[in-house]
């Protein structure tokens, strides 16, 4: 048993790491997190100023660093989209290429915080409201390019008619419904999650200061390389979850989109 | 202001805002960033193939360039070698031909000269046949006293003449037949 440790329990219970506090004001009758409107006003703003700047240095001939970056993006998007869906899914690069972009800069966010009990730029998709906006967004979209390709009858009957054949469209109808349920729930959670868990291992790391062996901050000497290190990490997660979600929002629409009704 | 703690997976007022924040974001990117894109990295695209194609052709051209060069050197070749062998086998032939006059040249003064000896020889021995003849004569008539007809003699001149002339020359006897015609003719 470490000595000391028994101490730092009591401590960390002492503190009592909550979740999810926010600076509310209540508008109408409706709650507002204003530090998630700021936040996400905040990378808004830069995303379309990387836009703005792209747009003004943009050019046919030989491009530079900052252009280069933009065009692997949307050269990696294009591809993928090419690959599952084919021509068609062209509409759907702008989104995909939003979700991600938008999703690393909020993500990016985490870098900043310290771990406080209330951080003035939390990544704002370290809360619900933003990867639920998002993953509604895509669903919806997802949908309506389903009807659109299988028109309202075909949209239907898919819930029916697979992945069983047709006679037992009691198991397919709960099947799909459980899927199409799950799929904005998890979308969105799982972007959330990964967030929230960063910012919440910042605070755990950052309370680890009060930690002592009489008068050694072990804690404090530990904390600092333990922050950089997690945060270091926590950037690869922000990269890996904004990809992954554009991803997946790719995946949704090819399902949808497919004429078959194999998936 | 207040800090509030509620259960953080119910979403609030918040989303509605955020939502418009990134349909706005959605609207912006696919608006104004991604057909400019688009529109550049195809420009480039063809850019590229415009260029490749270009260099492509500049390639063919100079093969094409190229193989027309080889072919006029080939060509030019075989005319130098042509013109070579001409000229060798012009020379050969002057040569022969200066050779064959040469030659020919060199046997017509031979002959020539050899038939001016012997023309000059002939008339030689003609004048000394001649001589003698006459010496003879002279000698035996000085000697008989009397005139002596050369025809009534001729037999006994002519051995005489043979006598000297086998003793001044000991010629074959293919000259002595031509003599004695001779000899017989210019009297």
């Amino acid at each position: 048993m470490i000595p000391g440790l028994p101490i730092l329990a009591n401590r960390l219970i002492a503190i009592n790491i909550s979740v999810g506090d926010r600076v509310q004001r209540t508008l109408f009758g409706i709650k507002f997190d204003l530090d998630i409107v700021w936040a996400t006003m905040i990378a808004a703003a830069i995303v379309i100023i990387l836009g703005l700047i792209l747009r003004a240095q943009a050019t046919s001939g030989v491009p530079g660093k900052f252009q280069l970056v933009w065009e692997m993006a949307i050269g990696a998007i294009k591809k993928q989209v090419e690959e599952s869906i084919g021509p068609r899914g062209a509409a759907i690069v702008p989104l995909a290429l939003t979700l991600f972009v938008f999703i690393f800069v909020c993500n990016l966010f985490e870098v900043l915080s310290i771990g406080a009990k209330l951080e003035w730029l939390p990544a704002p998709t370290s809360d619900v409201n933003l990867p639920f906006a998002m993953a509604l967004s895509v669903i919806v979209l997802v949908h309506v390019s389903s009807v659109r390709t299988r028109g309202v009858r075909g949209y239907f009957r898919h819930y029916f008619a697979q992945p069983f054949p047709a006679k037992l469209f009691p198991i397919n109808l709960f099947m799909n419904a459980v899927e199409e349920l799950v799929k904005p729930v998890t979308l969105s959670l799982r972007l959330f999650g990964n967030l929230f868990a960063g910012g919440l291992m910042l605070s755990l790391l950052a309370s680890l200061v009060i930690w002592k062996l009489g008068p050694v901050p072990v804690g404090g000497l530990l904390s600092v390389p333990f922050t950089v290190v997690w945060k270091v990490f926590d950037m690869a997660i922000g990269a890996i979850q904004a990809f992954i979600f554009a991803l997946l929002t790719i995946i949704y629409f090819d399902m949808a989109m497919a004429t078959d009704g194999a998936h | 202001m207040l800090y509030a703690t509620s259960n953080f997976l119910v979403p609030n007022g918040t989303f509605i805002v955020v939502l418009l924040a990134f349909l706005l974001v959605v609207g912006f990117i696919a608006k104004y960033v991604v057909p400019p894109l688009n529109r550049e990295l195809t420009e480039r695209q063809d850019q590229i193939r415009g260029e490749l194609e270009a260099a492509d052709r500049a390639k063919s051209d100079a093969e094409e360039a190229d193989a027309e060069r080889r072919t006029l050197l080939e060509a030019a070749r075989a005319q130098a070698r042509h013109i070579v062998e001409q000229a060798s086998t012009t020379a050969d032939q002057t040569v022969t031909a200066a050779q064959t006059r040469a030659q020919a040249e060199y046997d017509r003064i031979v002959q020539a000269a050899d038939a001016e000896v012997t023309i000059a020889r002939q008339a030689a021995v003609e004048e000394v046949t001649t001589k003698v003849g006459e010496i003879v004569l002279a000698a035996a008539e000085r000697v008989l006293g009397r005139e002596i007809q050369a025809s009534d003699h001729r037999d006994l001149i002519d051995e005489a003449i043979a006598a000297v002339r086998a003793e001044t020359e000991g010629t074959p006897a293919g000259a002595g037949s031509g003599r004695a015609s001779n000899s017989g003719g210019s009297r």
